[in-house]
């Protein structure tokens, strides 16, 4: 699903060269729940950009489903990256003048229509009303709590049933309850969908959840381990 | 902590570093308002300096008497001593008259100006093509069978230099084409090409008939005071005063005046287009502010941390009114460098008219104003958002939240109002520099009182008129958002984004867009009103100098000819002065008004005018003696019978027009003594009238019994109603019978006035499109406030799949509905406002343009897109992950 080829990204800031990634590889199968570990400046969110094709690599490649991203032109990408990836933020990243249905709906109208609005409406509150915000639908984004915010974001990554589904620190603006929420959400969307998930964390907690742990350091990958994942209070629930 | 100017000056000058695209706009909106200004003062400056530098090669000569009659025996006298005494005269006459090509007969409208070729002119030149060598004298080209024309004479009439013209019964070789007369400006208003000749061959012609109207000027040229040295001031100053009681009739004006009419209107065309370039600054000032607001708003935790180092409010406002200060000074200087630009293309503008051009002179009075100005309003104008500082507290680099209070609604509200003392001082305090500024700009506190009063209510009501509108397409999204595409759904929402453009900054566009589109509207209004006129029955045919001995001979013509309907309308006209009035000399009457054709007061002995009246009137007698002339309905007393005007040489009556009865208080009764040439009469009123203005009577006030004027020179004029598409072959029949009489078909006339108003509304137009300048500027720097924000969209409409073609088309619809809005808001009140003066001070229909307003909207949101995209062009180019980076 995912192949990570020598990947490398150096950033030039004034005359300083910075390495961030110094070669990676790596392979990630369909339906693989992986989370990114590591320090802050290890570069799991620089990492997770370049899967999501935000960037393009200093040197080597990343590959989708088959597609290798990185010499795409920018147009194309962004609509490979519309029907292939839902991206959760860790600062939500809403568009503050549409409402919660509008943002969850707007990854629909950008890439996808041939169902028609209709259908798109009805996928979008379905979602809203699995995170629990059917009351909150026609609310703006600075009228919803964080963790409602972030609910919205959750609901609008699935809404195009992606393969992929890449989330950075979803709960890391959130406090424990909220966090917890969240990340249950995000599970039960994920086993719902069947996506292969992507989780960049610097919480081990976190991580736990995962069935395998790719650890950063320094620009590296020093463990790549799989595991057993804890089961959550919803997945025992479930 | 004390913070020194100088460490105030860091900080403001470092912020303005590292924010230079934002700032960019804002200096350039000040630059607008101070370049409208210097370039409009600049220009009007050397104009003025032109006037003086070249004053005797202006008027042609030291002294200039212009008069519509000739020289009585006593005056030719006069002016003969005169030249004996050493001051050379000359004489200039111009007059409107029709020539042709004597191949074609096809007549055109002329200003005709006859010199005397061996003196003419004193001082200055005339330039020809081909030109005359130095030294040689418009004597050398200007003989009795010769003349000079303009090229715009020998485009219309299909000729060139070395052909013939007919002017009145003559034919004359065309020798040369003239490009400049230095006494273009202060000579009559030219109504068509220039035909010069010498004044023998005006007299050969026949044009000069007894009584004709013809403009005469005498210029004198008075000894040098020295060798190579014009003659003193005081000597100038004499010899006006000689030649004011040798030449009572005429307008006596010495070289240091040029021509009053001149000075007079420079003065009042730079005082309104000076206050239409305060309008450019104004909205300059408030884009300033609005972008200080922001930029506070972003600087909100830095107060906040210098305010917890101990910093107090006056000092933290210091930087930022450095900061402002910096703005406005290198606004200004741009202004003024962009203001020669502006001073340089007023010629362009307004070459038909000027027939001048003022050479290029930095003035630096007219900087120093701009200058001032532009700082002055500058200040003014971000007085409120600076002041808001102090209300900001330290707490806020902890906590954003703002704590609720549990008052009740009229306490928080009176609480409010008492908080913000400063800021409705602030408020006040623009309003009243502002009309200091408008004061000193137009030189008038009335004017600068009305102006300033005028604007701030013309912008508090744009304001609430953009602020319903956007509220009103909120209420419109609201309830058809799922249904709109979801490109102009996402385009609408984006105009609510937080920070963006308000309601007073679509007041400020709409401002720009209501000055130039009120102005259309009014200017194309006028000049449609001059194209009617055209009602059956009614004359659209004038004929201009008829002699007494042509006049059955014109009757008979007009008789002849199929194309001419209804009764042609010819009437006598005597050429008259007032002597008294119920024997009051007009030297001692006081008028509530004077008129432009009553010439200048003569001055008393301390050089005060003195108000004398009525020097050049029009008598005539009806066409039957028992009624008032065609179109004049009596108001007031009662018209004389038959008997009554038999026997009027023994008991002289007169009616006289309703507006010269205004202007003596006269009345039935009352007493008026007249002259004309040589001869007085002193006639009782019997009636006061009102003409229609739409007959030919209309020219003459002043209605005698016929024996009355019996004897004295007369001229005729005639209205004739034609049908439009024969008035050509009309006036080719009259010139081929009658080539010294004039036929001004009302349309061509029209087409002149026409193109005069289209040169002074284009200055006006031109000045007012600053206005919008400065407003599409301001909306740009708007939108470069609110870059980040709108990165941040970009990069997640990207993450979320949209390509750049549909972020681009979000946006564009976001800034051209910003556009329609402000030019929505801006036409409306330009409709209202055009509407009221055409209705009440033009007194004629106003017609809503539907198709000039659908493209000023086009216009205004074209303008809008190209600014909001020329300030947010890299926006599209960001790289997703540099910016999520940075959260």
């Amino acid at each position: 699903m995912i192949v990570v080829d020598g990947l490398r990204k150096s950033l030039r800031t004034g005359s300083t060269t910075v390495d961030i990634l110094k070669g990676i590889d790596f392979h990630i199968a369909r339906g693989e729940f992986v989370a990114i570990m590591g320090a802050s400046g290890s570069g799991k969110s620089t990492l997770l950009g370049l899967l999501a094709g935000l960037d393009n690599p200093s040197e080597g490649t990343v590959s989708l489903n088959g597609t290798a991203i990185s010499d795409l032109p920018e147009d194309k990408l962004a609509q490979l990256r519309g029907r292939t990836i839902g991206f959760v933020f860790q600062s939500y990243q809403l568009i503050p003048t549409l409402t919660a249905l509008e943002n969850v709906l707007l990854p629909y109208e950008l890439n996808d229509e041939t169902g028609g609005r209709k259908a798109g409406l009805d996928r979008a509150r379905q979602l809203l009303t699995s995170v629990g915000l059917e009351a909150r639908m026609d609310h703006y984004p600075v009228q919803l709590s964080g963790g409602e915010q972030q609910r919205v974001a959750l609901a609008r990554a699935f809404i195009l049933h992606p393969p992929i589904v890449l989330a950075d620190e979803p709960t890391g603006n959130l406090d424990s309850t909220n966090g917890q929420h969240i990340l249950d959400l995000l599970l039960q969307l994920n086993r719902a969908e069947g996506t292969t998930l992507v989780l960049v964390t610097h919480d081990p907690a976190l991580a736990q959840h995962a069935t395998r742990i790719i650890t950063l350091r320094d620009g590296l990958v020093v463990s790549d381990e799989n595991q057993t994942p804890r089961v959550s209070e919803f997945q025992a629930g479930a | 902590m004390a913070l020194s100017y100088g460490t105030a000056a860091r900080i403001a000058a470092r912020e303005l570093r590292s924010s230079r695209g934002k700032f960019a706009f804002v200096v350039l909106s000040v630059a607008i308002g101070v370049a409208a200004l210097t370039g409009v003062r600049g220009f009007s400056s050397s104009f003025r300096s032109m006037l003086t530098l070249q004053a005797r090669s202006i008027m042609a000569g030291d002294l200039s008497a212009r008069t519509t009659q000739q020289a009585t025996p006593e005056e030719q006298a006069g002016l003969d001593k005169i030249a004996a005494e050493g001051t050379e005269a000359t004489q200039v006459i111009e007059l409107t008259s029709m020539a042709s090509s004597p191949v074609t007969f096809d007549p055109l409208l002329v200003s005709v100006k006859a010199v005397d070729p061996a003196k003419y002119p004193f001082y200055g030149k005339v330039d020809l093509d081909p030109a005359l060598a130095p030294g040689e004298t418009l004597a050398k080209v200007l003989g009795p069978n010769t003349v000079v024309v303009a090229d715009d004479l020998l485009i219309r009439l299909h000729l060139k230099v070395g052909d013939q013209i007919k002017l009145g019964n003559s034919i004359f070789h065309i020798v040369a084409t003239v490009i400049n007369e230095p006494d273009r400006l202060t000579g009559s208003f030219a109504a068509g090409p220039r035909v010069l000749l010498s004044l023998n061959a005006l007299e050969q012609s026949g044009l000069l008939g007894n009584g004709s109207r013809a403009s005469r000027r005498y210029l004198f040229r008075m000894p040098l005071s020295k060798p190579g040295e014009a003659s003193s001031d005081a000597a100038v100053v004499a010899m006006k005063a000689r030649l004011e009681a040798l030449l009572p009739e005429a307008q006596v004006t010495d070289y240091r005046e040029a021509n009053p009419n001149v000075t007079s209107g420079l003065d009042n065309a730079t005082s309104l287009l000076s206050l239409m370039s305060l309008i450019a600054l104004v909205l300059g000032a408030v884009g300033v502010a609005m972008a200080m607001r922001a930029h506070l708003q972003q600087r909100l935790d830095t107060i906040a941390i210098m305010k917890s180092l101990g910093a107090r409010s006056g000092q933290v406002m210091r930087i930022y009114l450095i900061q402002t200060l910096l703005l406005a000074i290198i606004g200004g200087v741009l202004g003024v460098l962009l203001g020669f630009g502006v001073q340089l293309s007023f010629p362009f503008f307004l070459a038909k008219l000027l027939h001048i051009t003022p050479g290029f002179r930095v003035d630096m009075s007219s900087i120093a104003v701009g200058l001032a100005t532009g700082l002055v309003t500058t200040l003014l104008f971000t007085l409120p958002p600076l002041l808001d500082i102090r209300g900001v507290r330290p707490i806020l680099i902890l906590r954003r939240a703002v704590e609720d209070s549990d008052d009740p609604f009229a306490a928080r509200l009176l609480k409010k109002l008492h908080g913000n003392l400063v800021q409705i001082g602030a408020i006040v305090l623009i309003l009243v520099g502002l009309i200091f500024l408008a004061a000193a700009i137009s030189g008038s506190a009335r004017v600068g009182i009305f102006f300033s009063l005028f604007l701030a209510i013309i912008l508090l009501i744009l304001l609430g008129l953009s602020a319903l509108t956007l509220y009103l397409l909120g209420l419109f999204l609201r309830g058809t958002r799922l249904h709109l595409p979801s490109v102009l759904r996402h385009g609408l929402a984006n105009l609510y984004r937080p920070g963006n453009p308000s309601a007073a900054l679509l007041a400020a566009l709409g401002l720009g867009v209501m000055l130039v589109m009120g102005v259309y509207f009014i200017q194309e209004s006028a000049v449609k009103t001059l194209q009617i006129t055209t009602a059956a029955k009614l004359p659209n045919m004038f004929l201009v100098d008829i002699s007494p001995n042509e006049v059955a001979g014109v009757r008979t013509l007009l008789a002849a000819q199929p194309s001419v309907q209804g009764t042609p309308e010819l009437i006598p006209v005597v050429g008259s002065r007032l002597i008294a009035f119920n024997g009051t000399p007009a030297a001692e009457l006081k008028s509530r008004f004077r008129m432009p054709d009553d010439g200048p007061p003569s001055r008393d002995n301390n050089g005060r005018p003195r108000g004398v009246m009525m020097r050049n009137l029009n008598l005539t007698w009806g066409p039957t003696e028992d009624a008032p002339p065609p179109g004049d309905k009596i108001i007031e007393g009662k018209w004389w019978t038959a008997a009554e005007a038999a026997n009027s040489s023994a008991h002289p009556l007169v009616a006289i027009g309703k507006f010269q009865a205004l202007r003596l208080g006269a009345h039935p009764g009352d007493t008026l003594t007249l002259a004309a040439q040589d001869s007085q009469i002193t006639a009782t009123i019997a009636a006061v009238y009102e003409a229609d203005s739409q007959h030919a009577y209309s020219r003459a006030e002043f209605v005698l019994p016929e024996p009355d004027l019996r004897g004295l020179p007369t001229i005729w004029y005639g209205g004739v109603h034609c049908d439009p598409s024969a008035t050509a072959a009309l006036q080719r029949a009259f010139y081929v019978a009658y080539p010294t009489i004039t036929v001004i078909s009302v349309a061509a006339t029209l087409e002149v006035v026409r193109q005069v108003i289209l040169q002074i509304t284009y200055v006006i137009q031109f000045l007012a499109a600053f206005s919008i300048f400065a407003g599409v500027v301001i909306l740009a720097s708007a939108i470069a406030g609110t870059r980040y924000r709108r990165i941040r969209e970009v990069v997640v409409l990207k993450t979320l799949g949209a390509t750049r073609p549909r972020i681009a088309a979000i946006f564009s619809i976001e800034f051209a509905v910003l556009g329609l809005v402000a030019a929505a808001v801006g036409i409306a009140f330009a409709n209202l406002g055009a509407s009221l003066f055409i209705h009440f001070v033009l007194k004629i229909d106003y017609h809503f343009q539907p198709g000039l307003t659908l493209l000023a909207l086009a216009i205004t949101a074209g303008f809008t897109v190209a600014a909001g995209w020329a300030a947010s062009f890299r926006v599209l180019g960001q790289k997703p992950l540099e910016v999520l980076r940075e959260e």
